[in-house]
């Protein structure tokens, strides 16, 4: 009964509409215009199939070494910390520390250094009003004791002490060093891949929930806060305190309800998608349950982190605070995996990315990180609720306010 | 007399309404070197971290304008004042906007002195971008009287951005970021149009 007055408040709001005007956005603009051509096999006509990642450790450590040699030259590291570029220059310890690195990795010692340097070909960058000198390396030596592992702790300490985003980055360096080029049997093979394993629906459910996660990542939160902080607003507070349920199950009616209403328009799209393969793909034999369990698991455990961030966060401070907390989470998560778009699904990024109709390969090397991942923002969600409906139920028994910044019992209130 | 009592207002409604959103402005700021980098950018590259941050600022600072008022027993009491409520929230709007030209100078002269190239059609596309977000926040905080609904509209247009670029053509935020030349006026007239219209519909609701 509770449950329905309350999804029907959520579906009176205006915050869910514009929440669902946002997702078939995000759907018909990314997704839905992007999966209507059919994935083609590759013509034999000895064209370009594009390259693939081929995890080459000489190829790595030669192509790797190389470019460190020539970032240290001119002490000069282009990263991508968040999705934008940023010079790095090292100051002198950290340029020590990178020096033992190069020595360990071509075994050249302080004076050696310095002769490849001397004699490597120079070039110059503009970069703004400034003109920087960039050295080019064609190969370096490799240290015959260097092992493959050692080098990717090196690696690890390299990009971590450029602040990350770098190219050193261990879980790029195989897509940057180690990329060969497709021959026909590799492209034919992708593509039955596509077809007969995940019979196109496999492919197109990843797409799907890559695009829509984007936007689950940050709307949800904004009617969480908003249906949180609505009994202030309306100054429902201490009639709601007053009613005989206890805290613990209002929050968790009031959290079910906001994931149900949520999901509702996700759950559209994904029909709307699943129409969508059957037209395209009419004549293939599509498992059309993918179009709706991997996007479910994939979508699902994100909406329900995001709304119950959402409620804590309005509970404990503001829904301002909310808003912004979880604003800077989904834009860091956003930029910091924009870099690769598939294949590099870890263990706590919000946001999984596998933005293409190819790779599956690529996709169940990290399969079990995909569902520890979820796994892990699902029982984070239910953490957090739970501890927003202890929060309310300090505040209904007095012993707790909230932190707010204005308003009541404000940081900022102005003083009488 | 008039207009000393009008500063009076602002610097107080300022003071008592604001400053958090002053200081988390700041504060974006201040740690937007974690992200990016300022020092040696071309023209366009230079654009990059301006294009995105100064609508950001805009968000923070002009979506919450009619925050104070937002509970309806405040609204009334500051309806029944003589001072016009509608040129309370014009002035907070133009202190706003002065705040963000500020802040998004302050950026662009220290990225020109650390050598990137900022051009003052870059400084101006940036500073047209966040009073055209900041704008949109203020217009649909008016419409839903709700900042929360001020933040999601503009916090998704920004999203929206950031994925279709210039397949919003006119309306795509990051001019030069996406390869644009010229300053974006398409934008500074939505900004002006989005304030007005919800400066009056504040006006006439109810």
């Amino acid at each position: 009964m509770l449950f329905k007055k309350e999804c029907k408040k959520i579906l009176l709001s205006l915050t869910f509409w514009i929440y669902c005007i946002l997702v078939v956005i995000m759907f018909a603009e990314n997704y839905y215009s992007e999966a209507k051509y059919p994935i083609g096999k590759p013509a034999k006509d000895g064209s370009d199939y594009g390259y693939m990642v081929r995890e080459d450790p000489e190829l790595i450590m030669e192509g790797a070494s190389a470019s460190l040699m020539s970032d240290f030259a001119s002490n000069r590291y282009v990263c991508y910390p968040y999705g934008f570029y940023k010079a790095v220059s090292l100051d002198k310890e950290d340029r020590d520390k990178v020096e033992e690195y190069v020595t360990e990795i071509t075994a050249w010692d302080h004076d050696e250094i310095l002769k490849q340097i001397d004699s490597a070909e120079v070039y110059y960058m503009e970069h703004g009003f400034s003109t920087f000198p960039g050295y080019k390396f064609e190969s370096v030596n490799i240290d015959k004791n260097m092992t493959y592992e050692r080098y990717k702790e090196i690696m690890a300490d390299i990009d971590d002490i450029l602040g990350g985003g770098s190219a050193y980055k261990v879980e790029t360096l195989a897509s940057r060093y180690s990329l060969v080029p497709m021959t026909y049997d590799d492209a034919v093979r992708e593509y039955e891949d596509s077809i007969t394993e995940d019979t196109v629906t496999g492919s197109l459910a990843r797409l799907f929930s890559d695009y829509t996660g984007i936007s689950l990542a940050l709307t949800p939160v904004f009617a969480a806060a908003a249906l949180t902080a609505a009994d202030r607003r309306r100054g429902m507070t201490e009639l709601v305190y007053s009613r005989n349920i206890s805290s613990l199950k209002l929050t968790f009616i009031r959290y079910g309800a906001l994931v149900a209403m949520m999901f509702i328009p996700v759950f559209l799209t994904m029909i709307a998608a699943a129409i969508q393969a059957g037209e395209v793909y009419g004549d293939e034999p599509l498992k059309m349950h993918y179009m709706f369990t991997t996007t479910t698991f994939w979508l699902l455990p994100e909406l329900m982190a995001v709304t119950a961030v959402g409620m804590f966060l309005t509970e404990f401070f503001s829904a301002g605070v909310a808003v912004a907390a979880q604003g800077s989470w989904a834009f860091l998560s956003l930029m910091s995996g924009g870099d690769e778009l598939s294949g590099n699904i870890t263990k706590f990024c919000l946001i999984c990315r596998h933005n293409t109709l190819y790779g599956r390969s690529e996709f169940m090397a990290t399969y079990n990180d995909f569902v520890f991942n979820r796994i892990f923002y699902i029982v984070l969600a239910l953490v957090l609720v739970l501890a927003a409906s202890y929060i309310y139920h300090l505040k209904r028994g007095g012993r707790f306010n909230g932190i707010r910044l204005f308003g009541k019992g404000g940081l900022f209130r102005r003083k009488a | 007399m008039a207009s000393g009592c009008l500063a009076k207002v602002v610097f107080s409604d300022a003071k008592h309404n604001f400053i958090i959103h002053y200081l988390a402005a700041i504060g974006l700021l201040l740690v937007s070197p974690v992200v990016f980098g300022f020092s040696g950018l071309d023209e366009r590259l230079a654009a990059i971290p301006l294009e995105m941050l100064a609508p950001i600022l805009g968000i923070i600072l002009m979506t919450p304008v009619f925050m104070p008022e937002q509970n309806e027993s405040i609204y009334d009491v500051v309806r029944s004042k003589k001072i016009s409520h509608t040129l309370v929230c014009l002035l907070r709007i133009l202190l706003s906007a002065v705040i963000i030209a500020l802040l998004v100078g302050g950026l662009s002269l220290h990225m020109y002195h650390s050598g990137s190239q900022v051009t003052a059609r870059v400084f101006a596309s940036a500073l047209i971008s966040a009073l055209t977000l900041g704008a949109l926040g203020t217009f649909a905080s008016a419409l839903g009287d709700s900042s929360i609904i001020g933040y999601m509209v503009s916090a998704s247009y920004f999203v929206l951005n950031m994925l279709l670029h210039n397949k919003l053509k006119k309306f795509d935020l990051f001019t030069f970021t996406d390869g644009g030349t010229k300053v974006n006026l398409w934008l500074a007239a939505a900004a002006a149009i989005l304030v007005f219209a919800a400066l009056l519909w504040r006006k006439i609701r109810k």
